[in-house]
């Protein structure tokens, strides 16, 4: 048995036989070998990967994956013709566990059906790593990450280190051992991700897009591991849509409506032609013409008669009649330089994400003339998604002005609003008059802040996740409702929004039902319906498929037809030409900026074309601090668009971090500066392993909650000293800065206060001190109040300590081992810690997502804070409903992740931690009972 | 999909069927499936997340904040039973742990006499009515707990009496409980629907 996988007759259906995702596919892959599966969406080929990797069973076929012969069912009589497999399963993300009636696969047919045993066998040699890499990691620490499959599989600590070793460095990741992954860059992640299941020692490695979520840099870095893995003897399935991926496979398999049209051996001279899912895997430049496959999509052509075309108005006749009275195309092509036809004017801003080390933003300059289309590109971390919430005031730079649409989103009094003036009154720019003057920007009022959201629309990244309502409809017209516009009026926005994205025929659909291609286009035109003037979109067509990436370009041009002003941040260069008139290259940072533009013509798969384009945007701006303001009147008319690299007057830090920080909470901060410092903030102790952090978790979590139980009963002076000696030994032991301590519990302070002024009013015994108004204050009220908010302070440091000193995994792990003696009650305490240790990990991306959709339904003026009870509670459901679906379809990924990973109910498992009490812990623990004895016999006394 | 068999109220009959046809009997089926268990983590995560969003609804009385965790224990009941439930509202406080020892406790109790009875009545009567009498159940068995709870927490906290904290009774907890379970309650009940139709996705 030479075959990696044998799969014969394949049927398998998503709606009990209705219609078929896969029909009759045989496929064998052979030991060794190195296969992509591509097709479109839909073609089935996800779920084709699913079965060779032994997460799901099919309907009906025959399958052997690594020698075991995990399925046998006779095929059913397939009267059910195969029709229509794209629709239901849209995207790749979305095809999860469909509900299926029981009768697809149960009817009487021959086999045995799935046999676990076989399946349980199989799946300990196959390795599984999926699109969005988030959600493949477990916990935080990438060791323990890696760790989680092999201590599955129940390996002994020995096997488990030497195992996380090797898969470390096979991904080039050794140096990260210690870091939390989930604050990694994407490629990063993924690659801890591959690790992962390299620890278990697969076989075969099957990945479904795993490149889908990153950016070039990192997806050639992915690419170049899986060579390695495949040079080294390891089976490799992968599921792609780019065709310099596809290139690199030793066979490519091609899937259409769930059957194999082409099978061939790859070599790199003939690719494979995709429907190139993402467009910069579409070769406009050698063909001129995007192929499109079997989608519809008129409005593509090249760049260039597309451009030559937009001065005369050639956009659809049903689309002139919508939106506002229109701007002048003509007048727009002249290229009319006046200041009042700037639609964002961006003027030295500076923006440092709170808690961060790094500046997203550093004294940028940006103007983008009323109508234009300007395409934001640059590395991931460059500050592209900063910049575009800031312009929607979903932040506030900590210096510079920002307006749009000539409201004055931030106006810092030492920078003008608009940069252009001051250049003219003063030539050289000299702004030293207004330095004294460095105070914190000012920012818009309640009523400006309503007329801003009314006239900026912003379409974050996924903004399918803020999607909440019954019907795509009532969805849509979420925006213009909060605008309190008449329902006629709101009606007729629904319907030109939906108009203008196709999708009327989806209008009483639930948003949910729909695939993830078409929950984009209904989110968007949930932000069109409020007809912005001035559009804002975060890589509106990521991991869209070509029909889809089509239809919000069209709408863009549209757009721009109609005199919207468009600012799309984009990774695809193709993408920027084809819709910008200008692109904007935001440079990583400041130290790369003599090799910004290369290395992002690098990541957009560079081209001659493009290197060219680069020395021309160097050459024509030289050294000058700000270009942009110069540019406008070449912009509309040029022939392609012109690349201007916007640099930045100061130096910062050089580091990688992942774009959808930006989007985190300020509260969670997720920026990291990984190349120079190993996690010391997050992880303090890994840093120090002081006497406390090295205390068994167990010990630990029982001796500080008793303490801190028992600080209540502090009621003396001496208790209280005897409680705060304590407790400084403690911090003084676990090696922690006080002042970061102090930090870490400063939100404390005003709550001290708070209760402390409750306590004074509520004695009354003692001497009476002071008189306020009817309320005596007397010196027992002000004793007790002191007491009581120091013993609280005591409890709050301790509870600090704890959690600085103990890591997420030690925490569920101590805590697993403390409920273990329930599971001879029954209990499942295995799985439960389980579900705490993975809820730890997933609450930093929950909170993160939860300010993305708060963020992206304010945009839509959206608030719980204002209007009616009714509004309030629509509101408030426009916010739960979304954080519940990124809840489930985390979980669905997450899902299919530990089914990767061997972990089963009840599963044996070993522990790379090893829990083990020391005599440093028997030590601690009695000197914790010591002092609650004391503590309670000191009143006794 | 022995989550989401539970969930259906209103597009299939409850089927007992544990798994889908596309199992292979290893992990994705049965009551502590992967899937189960990834569900609990997120919302139990959920919970984490938006007990920490707190605030105070009554003005003046610091110590009383809403936060909108209970709503998630109320869905994960729902949707997955009574258990869950309970999973949801003694594992989404534990962040709160050592923070504020006793007042967690109490947050717990409450969260658990909120869903966990909702849950149990619902499951018994999958319709509106069942999940609105199981709402109000829950609602008047949380009142109580989180009544007695304050009398006996919140003098450990400030130096007051049982008894003067018995005479804040009707001014400030009693409508603050009821506003808070008014709110969870509603919110609940219209966000429930959707959240089925994702489940059962």
């Amino acid at each position: 048995m030479n075959d990696a996988a044998d799969l014969t007759g394949i049927r398998y259906s998503y709606d009990g036989g209705v219609s078929w995702a896969l029909d009759g596919v045989d496929l064998t892959v052979q030991a060794g070998e190195y296969l992509c599966l591509t097709g479109t969406n839909g073609s089935g080929k996800s779920t084709l990967a699913r079965l060779i990797a032994g997460l799901a069973a099919p309907d009906a076929g025959d399958i052997t994956l690594l020698g075991h012969h995990v399925f046998s069912l006779g095929t059913s009589d397939g009267s059910v013709a195969s029709t229509d497999s794209a629709d239901k399963n849209g995207s790749a993300t979305d095809e999860d566990d469909s509900p299926d009636d029981a009768t697809a696969g149960s009817t009487a047919e021959s086999g045995f059906g799935a046999n676990p045993a076989e399946y349980r066998a199989a799946r300990r040699g196959i390795g599984a790593v999926f699109q969005n890499p988030e959600d493949q990691l477990v916990t935080t620490i990438s060791e323990d990450d890696v760790a989680f499959g092999p201590e599955n599989l129940g390996l002994d600590r020995s096997s488990i280190g030497s195992r996380i070793d090797e898969s470390l460095n096979a991904v080039d990741m050794a140096a990260h051992r210690f870091d939390d992954p989930t604050r990694m860059s994407g490629g990063q992640q993924q690659r801890v991700a591959i690790a992962g299941m390299l620890a278990m020692h697969p076989s075969m490695l099957v990945l479904d897009e795993p490149t889908a979520m990153l950016d070039p840099a990192a997806r050639a870095e992915v690419m170049r591991i899986l060579d390695d893995l495949h040079a080294q003897g390891t089976t490799i399935v992968h599921v792609t849509h780019h065709d310099d991926e596809v290139s690199r496979a030793t066979r490519v398999v091609r899937l259409e409506h769930g059957r194999i049209v082409a099978d061939a051996a790859s070599s790199p001279s003939a690719p494979v032609v995709s429907a190139g899912q993402v467009p910069s895997a579409i070769s406009t430049k050698q063909s001129g013409h995007i192929i499109s496959t079997e989608h519809r999509s008129p409005v593509i052509s090249t760049e260039r008669s597309e451009r030559r075309n937009l001065p005369q108005a050639t956009t659809p006749e049903d689309f002139s009649t919508s939106l506002r009275s229109a701007r002048n195309d003509d007048d727009m092509a002249s290229g009319n330089n006046t200041t009042a036809d700037d639609a964002i004017v961006v003027s030295h801003v500076t923006y440092q994400y709170p808690g961060a080390d790094i500046l997203a933003l550093d004294d940028l300059s940006l103007t983008v003339k009323a109508g234009e289309v300007v395409a934001i590109m640059g590395e991931n971390g460059a500050g592209k998604s900063t910049l575009a919430r800031l312009i929607c005031a979903l932040e506030k730079p900590q210096h510079g002005s920002i307006s749009v649409a000539g409201i004055p989103v931030a106006t810092d009094p030492s920078v003008p609003a608009d940069s252009r003036t001051i250049t003219a009154e003063n030539p050289d720019g000299s702004q030293s008059h207004h330095i004294h003057t460095r105070r914190s920007p000012r920012t818009l009022g309640r009523k400006q802040r309503e007329t801003l959201r009314r006239t900026v629309g912003f379409v974050m990244q996924h903004p399918e996740r803020q999607l909440f309502a019954d019907t795509v409809a009532e969805d849509v017209a979420y925006g213009p409702r909060n605008q309190r516009l008449s329902e006629s009026e709101v009606s007729a926005r629904v319907d030109e929004a939906m108009r203008l994205l196709h999708i009327e025929d989806l209008a009483d659909r639930s948003p949910f039902s729909l695939s993830g291609g078409q929950q984009r286009l209904a989110a968007i035109a949930g932000v069109i319906a409020c007809r912005p003037k001035v559009l804002v979109m975060d890589e509106p067509t990521a991991s869209l498929d070509a029909a889809a990436t089509a239809r919000i370009h069209e709408l863009i041009r549209t757009l721009r037809a109609q005199g919207v002003t468009v600012l799309i941040i984009t990774h695809s260069f193709d993408e920027a030409q084809a819709v910008a008139y200008r692109i904007v290259m935001l440079p990583a940072n400041a130290s790369d900026r003599g090799s910004s533009v290369p290395s992002v013509a690098r990541a957009a798969s560079t081209s001659n074309k493009f290197a060219a384009q680069e020395n021309r945007g160097h050459r024509e701006h030289g050294s000058s601090s700000v270009a942009p303001e110069q540019y406008p009147s070449a912009g509309p008319v040029t022939q392609s668009p012109s690349i201007v690299p916007v640099e930045r007057s100061s130096s910062v830090i050089s580091t990688e971090r992942r774009e959808r920080s930006n989007l985190s909470s300020p509260d969670i901060p997720t920026d990291s500066v990984q190349r120079d410092i190993t996690s010391t903030s997050a992880h303090p102790a890994r840093a120090a392993s002081s006497f406390i952090a090295k205390l068994d978790p167990r010990v630990k979590m029982v001796a500080f909650l008793a303490m801190m139980f028992t600080a209540f009963a502090i009621n003396t002076p001496a208790q209280l000293a005897l409680g705060a000696a304590l407790v400084a030994g403690i911090v003084t032991a676990s090696r922690i800065n006080p002042l970061r301590l102090l930090a870490s519990v400063h939100m404390f302070l005003t709550m001290f206060v708070v209760m402390g002024a409750l306590n004074i009013f509520f004695v009354r015994t003692g001497t009476t001190l002071a008189q306020l108004g009817p309320i005596p204050i007397t010196d027992d009220g002000v004793t007790i109040a002191i007491l009581y908010a120091l013993r609280f302070a005591l409890v709050i440091i301790l509870g600090a300590v704890m959690l600085e000193t103990t890591t997420p995994t030690e925490l569920t792990d101590g805590f697993g081992s403390l409920l273990s003696p329930l599971s001879k009650l029954g209990v499942h305490t295995q799985e439960i810690a389980l579900v705490m240790s993975l809820a730890l990990r997933f609450l930093p991306t929950l909170g993160a997502e939860a300010k993305a959709i708060a963020d992206a339904q304010a945009a839509r003026s959206g608030s719980i804070e204002t209007g009616s009870p009714t509004a309030r509670l629509k509101a408030m459901t426009a916010l739960c409903v979304p954080m519940f679906a990124g809840a489930i379809r985390h979980a669905d990924n997450l899902s299919l992740a530990l089914d990767a990973r061997c972990y089963e109910e009840g599963v044996r498992r070993t522990h790379w931690h090893e829990l083990r009490i020391r005599p440093a812990d028997l030590a601690f623990a009695t000197i914790t009972v010591i002092y609650i004895a004391v503590l309670v016999a000191l009143p006794l006394i | 999909m022995s989550v989401s068999s539970h969930t259906t109220n209103t597009t299939s009959a409850t089927s007992s069927r544990p798994d889908n046809a596309h199992s292979t009997g290893v992990a994705d089926s049965g009551r502590w499936s992967t899937r189960r268990i990834a569900m609990y983590a997120l919302f139990v995560a959920l919970a984490m997340a938006t007990s920490f969003v707190e605030f105070p609804i009554i003005p003046g009385i610091q110590w009383l904040k809403y936060d909108p965790s209970g709503i998630v224990a109320l869905i994960a009941g729902f949707a997955f039973g009574p258990a869950a439930a309970a999973i949801v509202s003694v594992l989404g406080f534990v962040p709160h742990l050592f923070m504020d020892p006793w007042g967690t406790l109490m947050a717990v109790l409450v969260a658990l006499f909120l869903s966990v009875p909702a849950a149990i009545i619902y499951r018994r009567n999958r319709t509106r009515n069942g999940a609105i009498i199981g709402l109000i159940v829950g609602a008047v068995c949380a009142l109580a707990v989180a009544i007695v709870g304050n009398l006996i927490v919140t003098p450990i906290y400030a130096h007051m009496t049982v008894a003067q904290v018995a005479a804040l009774i009707v001014p400030a907890l009693l409508p603050f409980n009821l506003l808070k379970f008014v709110i969870h309650g509603v919110v609940t009940f219209l966000i429930y629907k959707p959240i089925t139709t994702l489940l059962d996705k």
